[in-house]
Order: structure tokens, then sequence, then C-alpha cells
């Protein structure tokens, strides 16, 4: 059975909250189901499960990584090549505190910016399933069914208000 | 009417309309339009220039093009003997140059971070402007640096690379944690530009042609709004929001390290750390001031984002870090003079009586007295060009600051054989070139990217709402994350 992925656009998240309960009775999914919105919405809002991330995970890597590296610019390259002045230590521990805290910070940072790139699959350019609206305020519910429902399925959302429902296609951005 | 009943109506009237329930519509926050009408705002104000925006546009190019290049590789070319730079003052504006732009740079990071973590909404319309000057000021703070090092071309010297004998850089030197907390703050901060652009890059791709299209939808990395998408950028946010604070906080304790930690008179001070960190916040605020204040006069559709409550809100940031910078100077200078040191106290009184103290009383001036005179009234916080006027006293105030600490405290040494007042020359011209740039790239980008962050707005207003408890209407904001 072939399967046909619908777009359905609302005007507000009462309707968008609602279309997607009205989604899971009729039972779809959460796996076949995506929201697509302008601004950052809590899953508890829409009633979807929580989505994962890695990037929180990632930025842990990253600051340990970068107190390991400061570690050993502090105290491993000062012995690579011993330069010994006044029986001094050459791996006084305040400076190195300093430089560590630096690099921690540095490939936390790094690491989770790159996280945002990773999880979210960025830089992608091919075409893609989006409607323009999204970025005017409005809330897309994205989801697959088989495409013998798809008038069911229409005529479901369009009760519960969505300006408009029809097969997503994907395209370039 | 008699005089007396005259006055008591004057005075009733006067109180019904002090406690006359505000419209809440003077507030951002409870003004909502719907989404597309504010996004053909902002990509309006990007797309309108102009013919004024050209000719400032083509003085500031043409000053970057000779204050900045040419001065700067006639310097290359010469030598830094065109400098001023001399016995006793090794460290002349360059220096001055490069702390007052770290200072410029601490308060994107402060508006935005900061406020982000303690959830202040007023913030959400300029965060962006706050940010960009962060990343255009770190960009200044680095070129100076740059100048200051004369041969530039051997600066990979201070990465961390060995040379062929296995020697590495020497990371116990305060110039080296510059190095690494400069580096880290420029690049933590451009990331924290860059990651809530995303979403107003794709916002402007969806409504552009052209080669602005192409250039968007670049940017924006084919960003669309998913859920998977915000939840990555909204934890990395938060994640920024936190981990940038404390860099910030170790970016000018570390300048200022640079000083305090030589037993000169004057530097050697273990408050140097918060005071530099006040001083710089102190100088950001009043940039931020300026910046709104010229975004709001001449870009189009600015005064429906920033408005008087943001001045108001701006103005008691600022009045708060004048009394902490107040504070720490004060905890400063008076250390210094009761210690009896007798080149610190040489030092004090050439700062109030020699031939630089008209820069220390306009520095006391600017930045202790005025400000907290005049930021205590509401009507001045919320007069835009009042607050940015203020802001650029502070500035004008910050600047000398750094000059007496760099050369002038140089030049007052234990070694009175060697006091000489330090002359700048090419330095004048090459200063010059910095700002101009700052202000070049400020407004090449204000026509290139979104400088209001519609989403955060339109998710603060979706936020907010005004709640009936009794007879009156109370503001109630709830959370969407």
């Amino acid at each position: 059975m072939s399967e046909a992925t619908l777009l359905a656009v609302f005007e507000d998240l009462d309707p968008a909250a609602s279309a997607i309960e009205k989604l899971h009775e009729m039972g779809v999914g959460d796996e076949n189901i995506n929201v697509i919105s302008g601004v950052p919405v809590a899953h508890k809002i829409l009633g979807r499960p929580h989505p994962w991330t890695n990037v929180s995970k990632l930025s842990m890597g990253g600051a340990i990584a970068g107190f390991a590296f400061g570690i050993f610019l502090n105290f491993g390259t000062p012995h690579l090549y011993g330069v010994h002045v006044g029986g001094q230590y050459i791996t006084p521990i305040p400076p190195g505190a300093i430089v560590t805290f630096e690099m921690t910070m540095l490939f936390a940072l790094l690491a989770t910016f790159l996280g945002v790139f990773l999880d979210s699959y960025f830089p992608n350019y091919r075409p893609l399933e989006y409607v323009g609206e999204v970025s005017d305020g409005k809330i897309a519910v994205f989801f697959r069914i088989s495409e013998a429902d798809a008038k069911k399925f229409t005529d479901a959302m369009n009760t519960l208000g969505a300006e408009s429902v029809k097969p997503a296609e994907a395209r370039q951005l | 009417m008699t005089a007396t009943s005259k006055y008591l109506s004057g005075a009733k009237e006067a109180h019904d309309s002090h406690h006359q329930e505000e419209d809440p519509k003077q507030y951002l926050m409870y003004d909502p339009k719907p989404r597309g009408e504010m996004n053909a705002m902002v990509m309006e104000s990007m797309h309108t220039t102009s013919w004024k925006f050209w000719v400032v546009l083509g003085v500031l190019a043409f000053l970057v093009v000779t204050c900045f290049f040419f001065a700067w590789g006639y310097m290359i070319d010469e030598g830094l003997y065109v400098g001023g730079v001399m016995r006793p003052s090794y460290w002349g504006i360059f220096l001055v140059n490069t702390v007052f732009w770290i200072g410029i740079s601490h308060a994107g990071t402060f508006i935005s971070a900061i406020l982000r973590v303690f959830k202040a909404e007023f913030r959400r319309p300029f965060t962006r402007a706050a940010e960009l000057m962060t990343t255009f000021g770190l960009i200044q703070a680095g070129a100076s640096i740059f100048m200051h090092m004369g041969r530039v071309w051997l600066s990979y010297w201070m990465l961390p690379i060995p040379n062929a004998r296995q020697l590495w850089p020497n990371f116990h030197s305060p110039l080296m944690w510059d190095l690494l907390a400069i580096t880290t703050y420029v690049l933590g901060s451009t990331m924290y530009l860059f990651l809530p652009l995303i979403p107003d890059l794709a916002m402007a791709r969806d409504r552009s042609t052209g080669w602005r299209k192409t250039f968007y939808k670049i940017l924006a990395l084919g960003f669309r709004g998913t859920e998977g998408e915000w939840r990555h950028l909204t934890v990395a946010m938060n994640f920024f929001a936190f981990a940038i604070i404390p860099v910030m906080f170790s970016v000018h304790t570390i300048v200022s390290w640079d000083f305090a930690m030589a037993m000169r008179p004057g530097w050697s001070s273990s408050v140097f750390g918060p005071y530099f960190v006040l001083g710089a916040l102190h100088s950001g605020m009043g940039a931020v001031a300026m910046v709104l204040f010229v975004m709001r006069a001449t870009m189009k559709h600015m005064d429906y984002f920033i408005r008087k409550e943001h001045f108001d809100a701006l103005g008691k940031l600022m009045l708060m870090v004048t009394f902490a910078y107040t504070y720490f100077f004060f905890n400063d200078y008076i250390v210094q003079w009761y210690g009896g040191d007798k080149a610190t106290d040489t030092l004090l009184h050439w700062l109030e009586e020699g031939p630089m103290a008209w820069m220390f009383i306009q520095f006391v001036f600017f930045n202790i007295v005025i400000p907290p005179l005049l930021l205590w009234s509401k009507k001045v916080r919320e007069t835009p060009w009042l607050l940015a006027l203020i802001g650029l006293m502070i500035n004008v105030g910050m600047y000398w600051e750094r000059y007496l600490i760099i050369p002038v405290m140089l030049t007052i040494n234990r070694m009175p054989f060697t006091w000489k007042l330090f002359q700048p020359r090419i330095e004048i011209f090459l200063t010059i070139g910095t700002f101009s740039m700052f202000l070049l790239f400020y407004m090449i980008v204000s026509r290139l990217i979104p400088l209001i962050p519609v989403w955060e707005v339109q998710e603060g207003q979706m936020t907010h709402s005004l709640r009936k408890v009794g007879k009156a209407k109370l503001p109630t904001i709830s959370e969407f994350e």
C-alpha cells in the first residue's frame, strides 16, 4: 500500500494541538508526525513526545576534551623541552588553572555549536518538505498515512480548523 | 474658587493621573502584531536606505582604507618608531584601544546572556544589536593587539605549536592567557551570535529573491523549524548563555592582570579584575544606548520594536553598573592613597594636578559624578537622545580612564630619570581607523541581517498576557519552553 505525506497548516497552537490529538486517535503514531513552527514550542503544549538531543552530551564531551588539552598545554608541554630556571617548578598550578579553564570552555562551546549542526543535519541544501507560512507564525503538521486514507484525514483536519491540507512536497528552500 | 481649593483640586488631578492605569500597549510584549507583519517590517528596515546612508558609508570606507589599512601598512613598512611608543611608555594607545574595545564587547554578552539566564523580558528586541557589538568590538581589539606587535607576521609564535626544537610557548605569561581568553571569547560570542540568528535567516530566505535569497539560503543552513531543530537550538543557546558568562568575566579579568601582575605604581592592585569587568560593562552599556538610539532614529519601523521601556530598563542597568563601578574605583583609589608608597603618591598627585589632570577630572565627572545624577530620573532614562548622550559621555570617560592607566601610569614609574609624557603619533590615525571600521561593519550588517530577533519577540508576545484580578488587569507571563 503506497503512503502519502499530508501537510496541514494551522493558524494557532490550539487547533494544531487538537489536530495532533485527532491524528493519534485515528491511529497515526508520533513517529509519523512532524511539526514545524516559527517559534520554539514545548512538546507538552502539542502533546508530542520529548524530542531527543545529543547537544548537551556533546558539550560535556567537548569540555572533557578541552580540560585534557589544557592540562597537556600546562603540564605536558613544559616537559617536552624542560627549561629550568632558578630551581623553580616549570608547571605551577595557578597559571595552569587559567589556561585549563579557557581551553575547557572553548572546547565545550565549539562542541555545542557543532552539536547543533550534527543533530540537525546542518547544512542541508537538498529539497525539503516546507511551507513558507511557518516563518509567518503558522504551525504546519506533517503526517504520513496510507494514500487510501488521504480524504478521510483531510476532512478531519479541515474540521479542526486547518487553513489548508495538501500533499507535502519536497522543494528547494 | 479660593486659592486653597484650586490647589487642592490641582493636587487631586495630579494624584489621579499618577495612579491612572498604564496602557499596557506601550510595552512591546503587550502590543503584538501578526508575525508576518513584523517580518515585513524588519525586512523593510533592512532594504530601505537613503542617500545619507551611502554618504556616511562612503566616508567610513574612506577612513578605513586610509586610517586603518594604509596607516597600518605604513607602520609595518617603516617600523614601530612612527608611533609614539618609547621608553617609558612601551604600551601606548594600541593597548588603550584593545582594553576599550574588549570593554565594549562585554555589553553584548551581558545583555544577551545574563538577561537571558534571568529571563529579563525587555532584552528580547535588542539582544542581537548588542551581540553584534561584541563581535565587532573584539575584531577591533584583536586588530589593535596585532598593530602593537609590530612584526605582525610572527603572531603565530603565540599559538600552541612547538618550534623546531620542540620548545612550546610559555603559558605562564598573562599575555598568553590573553591570547587564549580572547580567542575563546571571539569564537564563543560569534557562535552565540549565529545560533539565534538561524531562524531569522530562514525567515529572510523565505522573503527574498536574487542574490539575497542565495545569501540567506546558505546561511540559514536548511533550517525549517522542526521540533528537533528547535530543541537542539534552544539547548545550545541555553548552554551558551550560561557558559559565555564566566568566559566574559575571565577575559577582562585576564586583561586587567596584564597590568596588575606587574609591581608598578597604580597597577599592582588586587581589585583590578572586578574593577576592569565593571568598567567594561559601564562602557558597554553606554555603547548599547548609543546604538539603540541610532537604530531607532535611522532605521524604518524600529520605533515599534525599540521603545521607551527599553531605554528605561537600560538606563536602570547603567545606573546600577555606575554605582558598582564607583565602588570599585573608590576602593582601588583609596587603598593606593593610604598605602604611603612614595611612587604611588607621586602618581596620584600627578593625576590630580599634572598635565593630564584634565583627563582625570573628565573621567571622574563623566563616569562617576554625572551618570547617577541624571539616571535616577525616569524622564531622562526614557529620553533616547539623552540616554545616548550619557552613553557617549561614559565612553569618553572610560577611554580616558584606560589612557590614564596605560601610557600615563607607565610614565610615572620608580625611575624619575625616564619620565617622559607619551605623545601619540600614527596611533591617532589607527584609532580613527578602528572606530570607523566598527561603525562600517555595523552599517553593512544592518542591511544584511535582521537586527531584530523577530522569533524571540514573537515568542515573548505569545507568552505575555493580561489576567483580570479583581478590577485590575495584571501582566502575566507563562513559559513555552
